[in-house]
C-alpha cells in the first residue's frame, strides 16, 4: 500500500480531526521540502501559509467535517524552507479504526497559479475600466446636455422676444454653445476612432509655424477675453514636418486652449517652437495651477481627468486624443509640472522632414480655409448659381440662406433625381450636394453627372457635404466625381469660401 | 439557546452541539445575512461595513422571536458580535458561551498580541479570492455531478455556494481588522470562554486577556486544539457548557 501511494504522481496526506498528520507520501514530503517521516505527528498547519491556515480553520475544516468531503480547495503549502506552494486539494473523510481520519490528494498548481493571477488580475483591470467607462458616461451626458440647455432655453426666449438686442444676444448664445457642443461630439468621434484603430492621417509637408500662426488667430480670443498674453517663440530652422496639418492644429489647441483654460486671468502662456538635432520641440507653458505630481501619469488617459477638471467643463479628452495624434506622427508628448500652483509644460516633439524627401504623398485637393475669417472678408458669390440638394429641408433653409447672404442664386432640390433633371435644364455653376440621401445617394448622382455630355453639364463643379468625416468617405466622394468634400457640421463660412474658390479655379 | 455561526461556515457547523441541548432549551440557529441560506437582497454594504451591522442580525432574530433569558452560543467572529449584542440589549442575556473569542486578530504592539500582521489577512484574502472564484464558476457544477452523494451536494451547496464572494470579502475584512477591546469593559452579562490550547486564530494569550478585561466571565482552556471545537471536539465543547450552565443555576 506505501509503495502505490509513494508512487502516485501527486502529493497524498491522511490526518485526524484534530489536525494531526498520521500519513504523508513522498511527493508530498518532497513539495513541502520535508523527510517523509518527519511529517507524521506534526499539524497539517505547520504545513501551511498563515493565510491557508486561517481558511482552512475558516472555511476547510468546517466544511470538511460537515460535507465529509471537498473538492478542488486551492490553498498554500510552505515548504520547510519558507517557500510557498500553491496546491489544489480534493479531501474525504473515511472511519478507521473506529476514528475519523481525512485524506487528501495535492496537486501543485504553480503554473496555474500563475495563470489564475494574471485572470484576476485582468478581471479586476475589466471591472475597472468598466466603471471608468460608466463614470464616463456621466460625464458625457452631463456635458452634452449643458449646452443643449442654453441652446434650448434660447431658442424659447427668442420666440417670445423680438428685440433686436437680444435676438443678437440669443444668437450669439446659441452658436458659442452650438460650437461647443460639435467639439465635444468631434472629441468622441475621435476617440472612438482611436478605440477602433481607425484614426488616420492625411499626411503632407508641413511648416510648424504655420500651424502654429494658424492656431494662435483661433486661440486669440479666448486668451485676450481673459487678460492672458500669448508669447511665442519661433526657430525659423525647426521643420518642415510631414503631417496632417489639420490634426496638427488640433494638437496645438488643444494644448493652447488648455493653458489659457488652466490659466488665470492675467497670467501668461508660452509656446516655444525650436530644433534639437533631427527634432523639433515646441513647448507649451502656463502660469496656471499646475498639475499634481500623482496625476501627472494619468494626463494622457482616456476617459480619467484631474479630479477637479470637471470645474472647468469638458470631457477630459482632449489630452488622450493628442497623444494619439502625436504617436501617429511618429513622435511622443510629456507633461511636466513642478506641483499644483507652479504652472505646467507640454513638450510635444516631433521628427523633422529631411529635406531631400519628397513632398506629401497625397495630391491634395483640399482648399486651404481659415475657420474664423472675420464676415467682411468673405468673398461674395454674385453671379454664381448653386444647385443646393439636400434631403433634409432644414439643412437646406440654412444653406440656402447663407448662399442668398453671399449674393448667389440658389436652386434647391430635395433628391439625387430631382438634382439631375434641374441640373441640366438650369446648367448651376456649381452643385452643392449631400451624400446620404434615401432612394439614391450624392455619389450616384455624380457618377451620372460625369457621364452625361459636356453640353448637359458633365464638368459641373461639385461640393460634397457628409456627415462622415473619414479618410474613406472624402475619397470615395472625389472618385466619384466630387472635387470637394465638406463634413457635417457645415461652418457656413467655410461653405462660401470653398464655392468662390473652386468657382474661381474653374473660372481660370 | 441561540448559536452563531462564525465567518466562513453557516448555522450546519453548530449540527454536532445542538442535539445534547435539545431536551433543556429551545434552540435557535440562524444565518447572517450574506451567509449560508439567507437572502443576498438583505445585504448591504453599510449595515454590514461593521461587526455592530451583525449584531443587529442577532437582535433582529432575538427580537423577532421575542427571546428572553437566552444564552448565547458564538463561535470565532461570533463571540465578539454576541457581546456587542449583550451590551445593547442586556436584559435579554442570561449568559455567552464564547467559542474561540478574539477582540483583535491583528497584533498591536508593544502590548497586545492577536497572533496576526496585516500581511497575512492579505493571504486569507488571496485564498479566499482563488476558493471563491472556483465556486461560483464551476466547483457547483463539479459536486453536483456526484450522483452516488447527492445529500453532499446539497449540503456543499447551502454552507457554501450560495454566499457571494464579494459579501465574503468584506466580513473577512471587518472579522480580522476590527479592534473590540475597549467593548470588553462594557459587558455586563456574565460569559464562558472556551479557549483551545492551540489555535493560531485566537491563541492562548488572547484568551487570558478577553479573560482579564471582560467581567464575570470564566476561562476554560480544551484539550482540543484548533479553532473549531465544537466541531473537531463536541464531546469535549459539549461537557464544558454543560458544566458552566450547571454553575449558573
Amino acid at each position: 500500500m506505501d509503495a502505490i501511494l509513494n508512487a502516485v504522481p501527486c502529493g497524498f496526506l491522511s490526518f485526524a480531526a484534530d489536525g494531526t498528520i498520521v500519513r504523508a507520501n513522498a511527493r508530498l514530503a518532497a513539495m513541502v521540502e520535508r523527510e517523509q517521516d518527519s511529517l507524521v505527528g506534526l499539524s497539517i498547519e505547520k504545513l501551511l501559509t498563515t493565510g491557508a491556515r486561517v481558511f482552512y480553520q475558516t472555511h476547510f475544516f468546517p466544511l470538511l467535517r460537515i460535507a465529509g468531503a471537498v473538492e478542488e480547495i486551492y490553498l498554500t503549502l510552505q515548504t520547510a524552507g519558507g517557500r510557498e506552494v500553491p496546491v489544489l486539494v480534493n479531501a474525504e473523510r473515511r472511519e478507521r479504526d473506529g476514528a475519523d481520519v481525512y485524506d487528501c490528494v495535492v496537486f501543485s498548481v504553480r503554473q496555474r497559479g500563475e495563470f489564475e493571477d494574471q485572470l484576476l488580475k485582468a478581471k479586476r483591470a475589466a471591472e475597472d475600466a468598466a466603471r471608468t467607462r460608466d463614470d464616463f458616461l456621466a460625464v458625457v451626458s452631463h456635458e452634452l446636455r449643458t449646452p443643449l440647455n442654453a441652446i434650448l432655453g434660447w431658442a424659447q426666449i427668442l420666440r417670445l422676444d423680438a428685440d433686436p438686442d437680444t435676438i443678437e444676444q440669443g444668437i450669439d448664445v446659441i452658436e458659442r454653445n452650438a460650437k461647443a457642443q460639435a467639439r465635444l461630439i468631434e472629441d468622441l468621434i475621435d476617440v472612438s476612432r482611436i478605440v477602433s484603430g481607425k484614426l488616420r492621417l492625411e499626411v503632407q509637408t508641413v511648416d510648424p509655424r504655420t500651424v502654429i500662426k494658424e492656431t494662435l488667430d483661433v486661440i486669440r480670443f479666448a486668451a485676450e477675453a481673459k487678460s492672458i498674453c500669448i508669447q511665442t517663440v519661433l526657430d525659423p530652422d525647426a521643420g518642415p514636418v510631414s503631417g496632417d496639418p489639420n490634426r496638427l492644429q488640433q494638437v496645438l489647441w488643444n494644448l493652447l486652449s488648455n493653458a489659457v483654460k488652466f490659466t488665470p486671468k492675467g497670467g501668461f502662456v508660452r509656446l516655444r517652437l525650436q530644433r534639437v538635432n533631427s527634432q523639433i520641440e515646441i513647448l507649451v507653458t502656463d502660469s496656471g495651477q499646475g498639475i499634481d505630481p500623482q496625476l501627472l501619469p494619468y494626463v494622457f488617459e482616456r476617459f480619467r481627468q484631474g479630479t477637479d477638471s470637471h470645474r472647468h467643463g469638458g470631457l477630459g479628452l482632449g489630452m488622450a486624443i493628442t497623444k494619439e495624434i502625436v504617436q501617429l506622427h511618429g513622435g511622443s508628448i510629456r507633461a511636466h509640472s513642478d506641483g499644483q500652483g507652479k504652472g505646467a509644460t507640454f513638450i510635444v516633439t516631433l521628427p523633422v522632414l529631411p529635406v531631400h524627401a519628397s513632398g506629401g504623398s497625397d495630391a491634395s485637393s483640399d482648399v486651404h480655409v481659415e475657420w474664423d475669417t472675420p464676415r467682411d472678408r468673405l468673398p461674395r458669390l454674385e453671379g454664381i448659381h448653386v444647385l443646393l440638394v439636400d434631403d433634409a429641408p432644414d439643412v437646406r433653409d440654412v444653406l440656402n440662406a447663407t448662399f442668398l447672404r453671399s449674393g448667389a442664386r440658389v436652386t434647391t432640390a430635395a433628391s439625387a433625381a430631382e438634382a439631375f433633371d434641374r441640373l441640366q435644364e438650369l446648367r448651376p455653376t456649381v452643385l452643392v450636394s449631400d451624400i446620404e440621401m434615401p432612394d439614391e445617394d450624392g455619389l450616384s448622382l455624380m457618377r451620372r453627372i460625369r457621364t452625361l455630355s459636356a453640353e448637359s453639364g458633365r464638368a459641373t463643379p461639385a461640393v460634397a457635404l457628409t456627415a462622415n468625416g473619414r479618410a474613406m468617405d472624402r475619397k470615395r466622394a472625389l472618385s466619384a466625381g466630387f472635387q470637394v468634400h465638406l463634413t457635417k457640421p457645415i461652418d457656413p463660412d467655410e461653405l462660401v469660401m470653398v464655392v468662390a474658390n473652386l468657382c474661381e479655379q474653374v473660372a481660370g | 439557546m441561540v448559536f452563531a455561526h462564525g465567518f466562513g461556515c453557516d448555522q450546519n457547523m453548530w449540527r454536532y452541539i445542538t442535539p445534547a441541548f435539545e431536551a433543556d432549551y429551545r434552540i435557535v440557529l440562524f444565518d447572517y445575512v450574506g451567509s449560508g441560506g439567507s437572502d443576498l437582497r438583505a445585504y448591504s454594504d453599510n449595515r454590514y461595513g461593521s461587526l455592530d451591522g451583525y449584531a443587529e442580525d442577532l437582535l433582529d432574530v432575538c427580537q423577532a422571536l421575542d427571546l428572553r433569558e437566552v444564552v448565547v452560543v458564538g463561535h470565532s467572529v461570533s463571540s465578539i458580535i454576541a457581546m456587542l449584542a449583550a451590551i445593547r440589549e442586556p436584559q435579554r442575556f442570561s449568559q455567552l458561551i464564547l467559542v474561540g473569542p478574539s477582540p483583535r486578530y491583528v497584533d498591536d504592539p508593544p502590548g497586545y498580541r492577536g497572533g496576526f500582521v496585516r500581511s497575512d489577512i492579505e493571504g486569507l484574502l488571496e485564498m479566499m479570492d482563488k476558493n471563491y472564484m472556483g465556486w461560483a464558476s464551476f466547483l457547483a457544477p463539479n459536486v453536483m455531478k456526484n450522483p452516488d452523494r447527492p445529500e453532499l451536494s446539497e449540503e456543499l451547496e447551502q454552507s457554501f455556494c450560495s454566499t457571494d464572494p464579494r459579501v465574503a470579502r468584506q466580513f473577512a475584512k471587518v472579522t480580522f481588522l476590527s479592534d473590540n477591546r475597549e467593548d470588553l469593559a462594557s459587558v455586563t452579562t456574565p460569559s464562558l470562554i472556551l479557549q483551545c490550547s492551540d489555535d493560531m486564530i485566537a491563541p492562548l494569550e488572547v484568551g487570558d486577556y478577553m479573560h482579564q478585561h471582560l467581567k464575570g466571565s470564566t476561562l476554560r482552556v480544551m484539550k482540543a486544539t484548533g479553532h473549531c471545537p465544537h466541531m473537531s471536539h463536541p464531546e469535549e465543547t459539549i461537557e464544558l457548557m454543560r458544566d458552566y450552565l450547571a454553575a449558573c443555576e
